[in-house]
């Protein structure tokens, strides 16, 4: 990967003790510039989808109800529990890899990625469970919002995972190893939890 | 680190007069004009794409999955005309796509990144015309031919026309990839990153559009408020990027092997003009 | 908030948390021994919650409480939109339908 210059003053990866605040000195974008268009723009996307959902949903709401009646609030609280974990995590390991703590970092990038890896197994079990109960993709309006909103994130979730290989690459690198890389992917894998907690109130919350 | 630029050496300008005579002096002169060419190309494919596609065919937005023989046999009878000749058009100007996947290959070759992008990006969006394009036009074609045909048939070819066009977007996803992957390794600053990552959400779209195969009618079919609508706009978006910012690598062009010097304020006043002057 | 640097983070987890949580009280509030309600009132109050946590988000978990003026008022934007959006299509659907 390119060593892309820096977006603002230094780090204070050098003469930082570690373990010490690693806050910015004065107002840097975190990350490439660029990534925040993707983060900007997904985020749109998304909510079109989610206000086509509500939009429908009022328009069917005893079905809607009745089948949100399945769904485990439990799991989905679990669920937003994990990626909220996961994104402090991630912040931690921000904050530890601009210290110059690169073993630390490296742990946390691995806690994000197990947490990442508990979320998609909680949703692969609760999808699992539903079409064990008879609810597919295909048997009502409100599951298949259900199956397309929850696969569609899971989608960006495995994209997440490739973008914490990318921060773990480059915290291992002793030459060349580049910060503006470990904070865009680290505002990508922040992404996947906000587009959750949006999807989160709007299926499981919502009446 | 950027090579003198290679491009011949140009006479100092287009002489002052018609228009059509700097066009004339540009065609004979300038160094970028099969880069330009490939550009207007494109352009013009496109708004010739938009107006026969939607005005006069009415093949986009599509109508509905969910319609009856009847209704579909009367969808072709109604579009009788506009379908024949508004897709004959199509077929004329169909090769004119190979100037958009030839300049977006270019793009890749330009950076910095293995030729083997550019190629494959070439070899999978030529083939994805023929489903993408060429049999949904082929096969309304057949179906507005005669009227006469036996609607059961006639619903047989709008579904098999209307599945291809929206249902194979697997080689546009993987295509998609390619240039992203090409653009976020590349070391020359060709295109910007966020185009780079523009391109992961054209991909997803492509996934998104994946369950009109299983949907007749709601939300996820092949005219679908999600399926289609949310990801045209995504499309357009990505397009009208892919466009300007094609149209700023040509001005930018050294034709070095090094990064691409930034584009000037004074030279977007003489882009088009002097553009393949050495730096 | 003024807490010291090192523990921002863990406060803005325990905050986020704390609100995920209340969605269960919050459903628990309408809902008639496991069988659903319509609310409107429920899903204003979610959705306004699911913007607070997203602006946290934005502002601790992605930093932009120190990012450029632009991001900041970007990101607050962003915020208002999803909210207008959202909020925008449920009543609408509800008076429509």
């Amino acid at each position: 990967m390119t060593d892309i210059a820096q977006a603002g003053p230094q780090p204070g990866a050098a003469g930082r003790p570690p373990g010490e605040s690693a806050e910015r000195p004065a107002r840097a974008v975190p990350g490439q510039p660029d990534m925040w268009v993707l983060v900007l723009f997904e985020a749109l996307v998304f909510t079109a989808y989610l206000a086509v959902y509500l939009f429908h949903r009022s328009a069917h709401s005893e079905l809607f109800l009745r089948s949100q009646a399945d769904l485990s609030p439990w799991l989905g609280t679990l669920d937003t529990l994990l990626l909220l974990t996961s994104s402090l995590f991630m912040l931690r390991c921000v904050q530890a890899s601009r210290a110059g703590a690169f073993r630390a970092a490296m742990s946390q990038a691995f806690i994000t990625a197990l947490l990442g890896t508990a979320f998609l197994a909680s949703k692969i079990t609760e999808w699992a469970l539903l079409v064990h109960g008879g609810h597919g993709f295909t048997s009502n309006e409100f599951f298949t919002y259900y199956f397309f909103l929850t696969g569609i994130h899971l989608l960006h979730l495995l994209i997440g995972f490739i973008t914490i290989g990318v921060i773990i690459c480059q915290l291992r690198r002793r030459e060349r190893r580049s910060q503006e890389i470990v904070e865009t992917c680290a505002t990508y894998w922040h992404t996947v939890d906000l587009l959750w907690v949006l999807i989160f109130s709007l299926l499981y919350v919502v009446r | 680190m950027s090579t003198t630029a290679a491009g011949p050496a140009t006479p100092p300008g287009p002489p002052a007069g018609s228009r059509l005579g700097r066009v004339a002096w540009h065609w004979r002169n300038n160094p970028k004009r099969e880069l330009w060419f490939a550009w207007y190309t494109t352009v013009i494919f496109y708004n010739i794409f938009f107006i026969v596609f939607f005005p006069v065919t009415h093949a986009q937005p599509p109508p509905h999955p969910y319609w009856s023989d009847a209704q579909v046999a009367y969808w072709f009878n109604h579009n009788h005309d506009g379908l024949l000749i508004g897709l004959a058009i199509i077929f004329a100007i169909a090769g004119m796509t190979v100037a958009q996947n030839a300049l977006i290959a270019y793009s890749m070759r330009r950076m910095s990144v293995s030729r083997a992008f550019g190629y494959s990006y070439i070899v999978m969006y030529s083939l994805s015309a023929v489903p993408g394009l060429l049999l949904l036009c082929v096969v309304l074609s057949v179906g507005a031919m005669r009227p006469g045909r036996d609607p059961a048939q006639v619903h047989w070819l709008y579904d098999f026309a209307f599945l291809s066009y929206i249902g194979t977007m697997g080689i546009f996803l993987l295509g998609s990839l390619v240039w992203m992957l090409a653009i976020l390794l590349d070391k020359n600053r060709v295109l910007p990153k966020w185009f780079g990552y523009l391109n992961l959400c054209n991909a997803l779209t492509e996934v998104v559009v994946a369950p009109a195969w299983i949907f007749h009618q709601g939300v996820l079919d092949w005219n679908g408020l999600i399926s289609w609508w949310v990801n045209m706009v995504v499309f357009g978006v990505y397009t009208g990027a892919f466009i300007m910012l094609l149209r700023t690598m040509i001005q930018r062009e050294d034709f070095g092997d090094g990064p691409l010097p930034d584009l000037r304020k004074d030279d977007r006043a003489k882009a088009s003009a002097l553009a393949g002057t050495p730096r | 908030m003024n807490a010291r640097p090192k523990s921002r983070p863990l406060i803005t987890w325990l905050i986020l948390s704390a609100i995920t949580l209340a969605y269960l009280a919050l459903d628990r509030s309408v809902d008639n021994h496991g069988t659903y309600r319509a609310s409107s009132v429920v899903t204003t109050i979610a959705i306004l919650l699911a913007l607070v946590k997203a602006r946290y988000i934005f502002r601790e978990f992605m930093q932009v409480r120190n990012a450029p003026a632009l991001l900041r008022r970007l990101t607050d934007l962003w915020v208002l939109l999803i909210g207008a959006a959202l909020l925008g299509s449920y009543f609408t659907g509800l008076a429509i339908h």
